[in-house]
């Protein structure tokens, strides 16, 4: 059994109106898990029902092998970081990071000791009688951290903890971030929409949609084999063609796209023999794809809608059938005075996955 | 853009027309005449000294300061749970609670009073005085709810959300991270609620009679039987005390964002 | 379940205030209610309500309250519509100096303020000396226990409420609005009617809620600015209830006050815009 296991849970905000359905979730000890998705994804519902404070209507909640679906969450030990930092406002920064020490009946001396390694894995060494409000962005999200981690927590939650940091800041802090994981073991949940954030810092990513888990894997399968069209979209790969699926082999796929032949040198690890004869979807990303090049592998005429010139790069909206296309590439716009031109995308950054029904 | 003359105009009037009247009675106040007469003539103390020293006065400032601390104390024992039940819960019928809780806003303060005269004084026994006090305190309950909900929807929920994540129950957290975070809408809510109480008339009207009175009770009676600067005076000292607590309050606390 | 730690708290919150209302406040409006309605033989009758409704006395007093109500209400408007406005356009440090000056008023003694009037408006007071000394008047005019008296007491114990509430929906007015409106061509005046008022519709229609009900039952006012000679609700059912002790009488004039009052809201909320951005 995982150490972290969710099973059959049905939450959400308003009794009767469950923003999870019979939701399952397992994490292993250590992991860092994100949950990556748009928002009202179910995210922060997921990581609320782990915290205690969302009641699952249905389900259980397992973590370390012990039943804490009922446990209220002052008994649960878990760790949580929110994105407003949720600092309390009228205690220095020694006394919050105390506050969950005092509450676990500490004593004194301990308690001197613990706040002041954790201030000081956290580089706030010095900082212990400023109030909150005295502190930067980078300084209060570090005192929200060290809060949380004092009171060595079986687990953490991190609720979109950067995304009120400027980008240099939120880049220092995801290294930090890292660097603590790796240094205390500790197994965290993070729950971000910023697909950077997760790839960068996650051993697993788990993509929410709607309330369900539209793939889950590592940071790398997820970026390059996006298994729903859904998270096709969220990770770039804009583009769409759908066809059949006429052959499936170990290095390469073959789709047929209303007769023109269309080859993947990635085949998908979720496709399988079966599949062949039925419809799948091509997907690949703007910035992949070659334009007014010589018609081969992978080609075809497409009519151009408008084009959009930003410098480095040209931006093309075009249609091929009715499918809306776009593409991103170097150098000015192409400028033959017609508006067909052949568009193409190398075998290997196209992918196929199966078709939406 | 220039502001009109006209707008300046009216706007001038409306603060003299709402200013004019304080200045009139610090005037009269000092008056060595004992007819109200302006301009007035010659300056004296003797209206304060007078004031002051009118036994009726002064018990009755103390029960109208008793009447006032203790509702006030009771319409926030009240009033704080209220209020934050109703910025931290979604709960069926809270609508109507809502409008329950603000209804004694809204029924006419004199009306009240005589209901609770009827009620308690004449069907119950009960003494006046304890229903002048519960008429204060449920007038001043919509007060403090109000103003306390004010300050507590400024008061983010993560917060004590994040005390409840470190082991506090929620009931510690309440005491440890909410009250004191909206320590400064609490001591406002008292502060007004308390200047409700001491200058209401309505409520007090039918929950006075012989031998218990409140100030401004006291003043209207005096008023009907004595025409001399006495009330000047002591109407110039309630409103210099006025202003000092309402100015060191809006200093403190920024009162006029729950007035 | 899982909905219990929930009821248990509200319980707990709400359960005091409940009682406290329950007990003190509701049961004896409804005592009163009842009592209005009870007949000399013990009986449920109309009586009392005929005797009142159908009496001169109470209909002139009822019908002048409104009046009263009505045009401190307008003026009230008028007034203190520019007031915010201009309280809203200047800088913020002059701006909270003049909010000072309307919330002091609000927490002073409604007594002193009335009080103030009697010194003004009396025989000897500032308006019959500045009018005797322009040889304007030859004797000093009556102007205390009038209507006109008490209108003006009126208008300047609710002006602030007024004031504040319009402040308070001004300042959700944002001023691009307005530049907006008047770089699409529209005038001033246009610009103000067509897009302040609108705007900040919904707190013209609580400050004339506040103010007319205030006026309705307002009792300090009428009682010193008025007296016995121009009675109004408040002043009325007093006299009743105390030097009449016809608590008949009281009892069924206080019935038709909380009425007007819950209809007047009732009125008067269905003009407020609903979904307001």
């Amino acid at each position: 059994m995982a150490f972290i296991e969710l099973k059959d849970i049905d939450a959400g905000y308003e009794k009767g109106k469950p923003i999870l359905k019979n939701f399952h979730l397992s994490v292993e000890q250590g992991e860092l898990v994100s949950l990556l998705g748009p928002s009202g994804c179910g995210k922060t519902t997921t990581l609320r029902t782990i915290a205690g404070f969302i009641m699952a209507e249905k389900g259980s909640v397992t973590i370390g092998g012990k039943d804490y679906t009922n446990v209220p969450p002052n008994k649960r030990n878990i760790g949580l970081v929110f994105q407003n930092y949720a600092l309390f406002p009228h205690l220095s920064v020694f006394d919050n990071v105390a506050y969950g020490l005092r509450r676990r009946k500490v004593s004194k001396p301990e308690i001197a000791k613990r706040v002041a390694d954790v201030l000081h894995l956290v580089s706030l060494k010095g900082f212990e009688d400023r109030l909150p409000a005295q502190l930067s962005g980078g300084q209060r999200q570090r005192v929200a951290l060290a809060r949380s981690i004092v009171i060595e927590p079986e687990l953490l939650l991190l609720d979109e903890p950067l995304s009120n940091l400027d980008a240099k800041l939120r880049d220092e802090m995801r290294a930090e971030l890292s660097r603590l994981q790796h240094q205390l073991g500790i197994t965290m949940i993070y729950v971000t929409h910023d697909q950077i954030e997760a790839m960068s810092l996650s051993s697993r990513i788990i993509v929410m949609n709607e309330g369900l888990i539209e793939q889950s894997g590592p940071p790398e399968d997820i970026y390059e084999y996006p298994a729903t069209p859904f998270v096709a979209r969220f990770v770039g790969f804009d583009n769409r063609i759908d066809g059949t699926l006429t052959r499936l082999e170990s290095k390469s796929v073959h789709v047929d796209v209303q007769g023109v032949e269309f080859i993947s040198t990635r085949p998908s690890p979720n496709l399988s023999k079966q599949d062949e004869g039925k419809s799948v979807s091509l997907y690949f990303r703007p910035d992949d794809t070659q334009i007014g090049v010589e018609p081969g592998k992978n080609a075809f005429e497409v009519t151009i809608d408008f084009s959009n010139y930003q410098g480095n790069t040209t931006q093309y909206a075009m249609h091929l059938g009715s499918h809306a296309l776009r593409a991103v590439v170097p150098g000015k716009p192409i400028a033959d005075g017609t508006d067909r031109t052949v568009f193409s995308i190398p075998p290997d950054k196209v992918i196929a996955e199966k078709g939406v029904r | 853009m220039k502001n009109s003359k006209l707008l300046i105009l009216i706007t001038a009037m409306v603060f003299i027309f709402l200013i004019g009247p304080f200045i009139m009675i610090f005037l009269t106040s000092f008056s060595s005449d004992a007819i109200m007469r302006f301009p007035p003539k010659g300056f004296t103390m003797s209206w304060y000294a007078k004031a002051l020293n009118i036994q009726m006065f002064r018990t009755t400032f103390w029960v109208s300061l008793q009447t006032g601390l203790l509702a006030t104390a009771t319409a926030m024992l009240l009033g704080v749970p209220v209020a934050y039940a109703n910025i931290r819960f979604n709960y069926r019928g809270k609508g109507t609670l809502e409008l329950l809780f603000s209804s004694p806003a809204i029924v006419p303060g004199m009306v009240i009073g005589f209901a609770l005269l009827r009620f308690f004084v004449y069907v119950s026994n009960i003494p006046i005085v304890i229903g002048l006090y519960l008429g204060h305190t449920a007038i001043l309950f919509p007060y403090t709810v109000r103003v306390v909900s004010a300050s507590l929807r400024n008061f983010e929920g993560d917060i004590e959300q994040a005390a409840i994540s470190l082991g506090s129950t929620p009931l510690h957290a309440f005491f440890a991270v909410v009250l004191p975070n909206i320590r400064s809408g609490l001591v406002a809510a008292f502060i007004l609620a308390f200047i409700t109480s001491f200058n209401n008339v309505p409520v007090s009207l039918f929950l006075t009679g012989p031998g218990v009175a409140t100030l401004p009770i006291q003043m209207l009676s005096y008023m009907e039987y004595y025409y001399d600067p006495t009330i000047s005076a002591l109407s110039s000292i309630i409103i210099v005390l006025t202003v000092i607590v309402v100015q060191s309050a809006e200093k403190l606390l920024g009162i006029s964002k729950y007035v | 379940m899982s909905l219990k730690p929930k009821t248990k708290a509200l319980t707990m919150l709400l359960g005091a205030g409940c009682l406290f209302l329950l007990a003190y406040f509701l049961l004896p409006l409804l005592f009163v209610l009842y009592e209005s309605f009870l007949g000399t033989d013990g009986n449920l009758t109309v009586s009392r309500y005929l005797a009142v409704l159908q009496d001169n006395q109470f209909q002139n007093v009822y019908l002048r309250t409104l009046k009263m109500a009505v045009i401190v209400t307008v003026i009230a408007v008028f007034t203190a519509y520019p007031t915010a406005y201009l309280m809203m356009k200047i800088k913020s440090s002059h701006k909270a100096i003049l909010m000072s000056l309307v919330i002091l008023p609000l927490m002073t003694s409604p007594v002193a303020r009335t009080y103030a009037w009697i010194v003004i408006l009396g025989r000897y007071g500032i308006v019959n000396q500045t009018l005797s000394l322009f040889g304007l008047t030859r004797e000093p005019v009556r102007m205390l226990y009038t209507e006109g008296a008490i209108v003006v007491g009126l208008l300047q114990l609710f002006l602030p409420i007024m004031v504040l509430n319009l402040v308070s929906a001004l300042e959700n007015v944002p001023s691009e609005v307005e530049e907006a409106a008047l770089s699409l061509g529209s005038s001033k005046i246009g610009t103000f009617f067509r897009v302040i008022v609108p705007l900040s519709f919904d707190g013209l229609i609580m400050g004339v809620t506040l103010v007319f009900t205030g006026c309705i039952t307002a009792y300090v006012t009428p009682a010193i600015l008025g007296g016995a000679k121009v009675l109004t609700l408040a002043t009325l059912m007093r006299q009743q209830a105390l030097v009449l002790m016809n608590w008949e009488a009281a009892t069924v004039i206080a019935v038709v006050m909380i009425l007007t009052t819950l209809i007047l809201h009732t009125v008067l909320k269905r003009f407020r815009p609903r979904n307001q951005t």
